[in-house]
């Protein structure tokens, strides 16, 4: 294999690797702390779970600009519903269990929405979700008067910082480090959406309609389904995303909430090494893209650059790992 | 893993002289259209030179063909159809005047183009609004005003009416008459007989013999063509037995189609006779139209790709590349492509596994890797991974589409085999082919298309090659 197949493939992994190697050897043990290394997953959770279902639309050939948008409407959807349900006699764990569910089931009916125009309107997927971002975030904004929805469950913002004690770990502050639900979350739909693609016929069917659409249709694939079926499992992953991220703000500022996720999701996925016209990728790609992003944020935000700088390096990762997929030779 | 790739052109060697038609014939995958990229600029040759009046030249693309006047006209027209007349001929060295586009000026000089070559449009008319024989002379416009020294035609008769080709060979004629060379590449021999000064012979990949077209015999230039007898070609022929019920019946679009367990028929007719389309509707791809279609006997409903497999129709598409395989993907993923719905929906990778190593046994698919992306493999490969995807579907009729285009000559023998030893298991197989040898030398019987419609049956003794095309181009019986 030339070095420059190996560079598109493992190019992230390999970054990730240089960047950890460059951090313990600066600052060492404080690095290496199970609290940062915890934070390394955690901080960017929410994204990472909308980044997997992302990889799948991209596989299929598809890509959803809305993402950012429909995670502050669906947020804004879940608090409504917690403070709706607070003030009756459910527990603390219902409300928040049927709040998770009315948050995935309206992000499953916007990506539904996206597939179904995409797919049967026959509109390219980048002009429907342009149409998405702009839309969605309206109706976040109009449910919250333009403002940020608080939560009035407290338990709820318990539930963002709950988690999962390490065994045997032992905070800085005493006691264990805790791996945060939203953490667990999206290393389970990492490896749930790993199986689904690599395994299933379905994933089968994803990279199929992402190679070659014609030929898929010529054998038999429903094309059209399938790209329905990716864009609404990716609102559901919105949906649930958006859970996550209102129970850890207590809150959803309906203009800011999922700014840019999109970007985020977008730049974790192509850095991971999944192929922009389709039809080739891989879900733990787009894992260890989320977490590059992730240190490289923490590192400008730890070192003394103006943490206004951060868009312009995020960008200039995202082209160069598009040009290193550029190199890559067409298998055609 | 690498294939060594097939040589298309070993050691070829010809000269064309100035204001001479000259005829370059061979089978399909002679080397015929290699020789024409070479020349065109498409593709580089490994080794050998060009020379152009005695002197050596270099030709790396298309665009330095043309500047040293070496003009293609592909049998797919390179025209954009939403331009004018005049905006095609001028693509990419559009004339301007301070900056803007001068439309004066490309419709005056595309104008006198056309006189040149009798069109009788417009340069301001659209050309998707032209008939093919149109937009063949808007190509030939296009060279004209290259000055183009050397022209070369690939199969300009092949959808052209009897009178529109009249017209070209008068055009050709008068581009002779005024020193241009003309390379003209076709399967009809008579008319190359008719038209050019030389012939020259490939076969698989070598010149045969170049020969003056006066006084040569058609049947002369067959043979030298194939190099050896049709019969050993072909693999003989095996007539199931008559009078079974019949797998796959089709009505309502002229004469009544048929074809028995075991039987391999032929579907001929001219390019854009309908045949494609007619196989595209027993995909369920496109509607059937007028069409009646009973698989043993009974009507069916094929509305989608998904109720045709399930009725038994496997269609082995004539594109492989685009339509027939993914060819990003894996020998074994392509085999259960189409089938897939049989490994469960969490796949049952072992199972997918043997049977990609099955059918690379049974159908002697020469694959190194399994896993490895399609892409790599030779055509003939390719070819008969395609066939073994749709066997995995368990099909009722097989419908090969042009099963032997670009594919080379050993693999041709051995697609036959093959299409031949899945007949005798039982296979009713339906062939489309524009090879009309290859309808002759492999189907039991054969049907013959023309404007989307069945127009004849031809019997084991009726199949001869100008029995076909009689039925093919509308001409009523000598």
């Amino acid at each position: 294999m030339k070095w420059r197949n190996l560079l598109a493939q493992y190019g992230a992994l390999f970054a990730l690797i240089v960047l950890f190697g460059y951090n313990v050897a600066t600052r060492g043990g404080e690095f290496l702390q199970l609290e940062n290394l915890r934070n390394l997953i955690s901080q960017n959770a929410a994204v990472g779970v909308i980044a997997v279902g992302m990889t799948l639309v991209i596989i299929a050939g598809g890509i959803d600009l809305s993402v950012g948008s429909m995670t502050a409407m669906c947020g804004a959807f879940a608090i409504l519903t917690v403070n709706k349900l607070a003030s009756g006699h459910m527990s603390p764990g219902a409300i928040m269990a049927l709040s998770a569910l009315v948050s995935i089931g309206i992000g499953a009916l916007a990506g539904l929405f996206n597939g179904f125009v995409i797919a049967y309107g026959r509109v390219a997927a980048f002009v429907v979700t342009l149409a998405g971002l702009a839309g969605f975030r309206s109706i976040a904004l109009v449910l919250g008067q333009g403002g940020e929805i608080r939560s009035s469950l407290p338990q709820l913002q318990d539930f963002g910082f709950g988690g999962v004690a390490i065994p045997g770990s032992h905070g800085t502050g005493g006691g264990p480090v805790i791996l945060y639900w939203s953490a667990l979350v999206f290393l389970l739909v990492a490896v749930a959406t790993s199986f689904v693609l690599n395994r299933t016929r379905f994933g089968r069917y994803v990279i199929a309609v992402g190679a070659n659409p014609k030929a898929a249709e010529y054998s038999a694939i429903n094309v059209q389904t399938i790209r329905v079926a990716v864009f609404a499992l990716l609102g559901a992953l919105v949906g649930l995303a958006a859970m996550l991220q209102a129970a850890k703000m207590n809150s959803v500022g309906t203009g800011s909430e999922g700014l840019y996720y999109e970007l985020d999701a977008i730049a974790a996925v192509v850095i991971g090494g999944t192929s922009l016209r389709g039809g080739r990728g891989n879900v733990w790609g787009t894992v260890i893209g989320v977490i590059l992003l992730t240190l490289i944020t923490n590192m400008i935000s730890a070192s003394n650059i103006d943490t206004n700088w951060q868009g312009l390096v995020r960008g200039i990762v995202i082209l160069v790992a598009v040009l290193i997929q550029r190199g890559r030779p067409e298998n055609e | 893993m690498q294939f060594p790739a097939v040589r298309a052109l070993d050691g070829v060697s010809i000269e064309f002289e100035p204001g001479e038609v000259h005829g370059i014939i061979g089978e399909n995958g002679a080397g015929k259209s290699t020789l024409m990229k070479i020349l065109s600029g498409v593709q580089q040759p490994t080794s050998g030179t060009i020379r152009l009046d005695g002197k050596p030249v270099s030709i790396q693309n298309v665009r330095q063909a043309l500047s040293q006047g070496i003009a293609m006209i592909y049998q797919e027209l390179n025209l954009v159809d939403e331009l004018t007349v005049a905006e095609n001929v001028f693509l990419g060295r559009e004339p301007t005047r301070v900056g803007a586009l001068d439309f004066g000026k490309m419709q005056d000089l595309t104008q006198g183009y056309l006189d040149q070559v009798h069109a009788p449009f417009s340069p301001r008319s659209k050309v998707g609004d032209l008939s093919v024989a149109g937009k063949q002379l808007v190509e030939i416009a296009k060279a004209v005003s290259v000055n183009a020294s050397v022209l070369i035609m690939d199969e300009p008769t092949a959808v052209l009416s009897d009178p529109e080709s009249r017209a070209l060979f008068e055009l050709i004629a008068k581009l002779r008459a005024q020193g241009t060379t003309v390379l003209y590449i076709s399967h009809r021999l008579a008319e190359v007989c008719e038209i050019c000064d030389r012939i020259t012979v490939l076969r698989d990949g070598q010149k045969i013999a170049t020969v003056e077209a006066r006084g040569a015999d058609p049947a002369q230039l067959a043979d030298l063509m194939v190099g050896r007898a049709l019969q050993d070609f072909y693999p003989e022929k095996v007539f199931p037995a008559q009078g079974g019920q019949p797998v796959l019946e089709i009505g309502g679009l002229g004469e009544p189609l048929t074809i028995e367990p075991g039987e391999i028929v032929g579907l001929a007719g001219l390019v854009g006779a309908g045949r494609t389309e007619l196989a595209e509707a027993l995909l369920g791809l496109r509607p059937v139209g007028t069409a009646q279609i009973k698989i043993d006997g009974l009507p069916v409903r094929l509305s989608n790709p998904k109720q045709a497999m399930r009725a038994g129709i496997a269609y082995v598409s004539e594109d492989r590349k685009h339509f027939g395989l993914h060819t990003s993907l894996s020998a074994v993923h392509n085999a259960t492509m189409a089938n897939l719905r049989s490994y469960g929906h969490v796949l049952n990778q072992r199972k997918e596994r043997a049977t990609a190593e099955d059918w690379k046994k049974r159908l002697d698919i020469r694959v190194g890797d399994l896993n490895d992306a399609v892409s790599n493999l030779s055509g003939g490969n390719q070819q008969k991974l395609s066939v073994a995807k749709w066997l995995d579907t368990r099909p009722r009729v097989l419908i090969l589409d042009e099963p032997t285009r670009g594919v080379d000559v050993g693999a041709k023998r051995e697609m036959y085999d093959l299409i031949q030893s899945l007949a005798r298991e039982g296979m009713a197989c339906l062939v489309i082919s524009s090879d009309l040898p290859e309808i002759l030398g492999l189907c039991h019987r054969t049907y013959v298309m023309r404007e989307n419609r069945i127009v004849g049956e031809l019997g084991k003794d009726e199949m001869t090659e100008e029995a076909v095309m009689r039925l093919a181009a509308g001409v009523a019986a000598a």
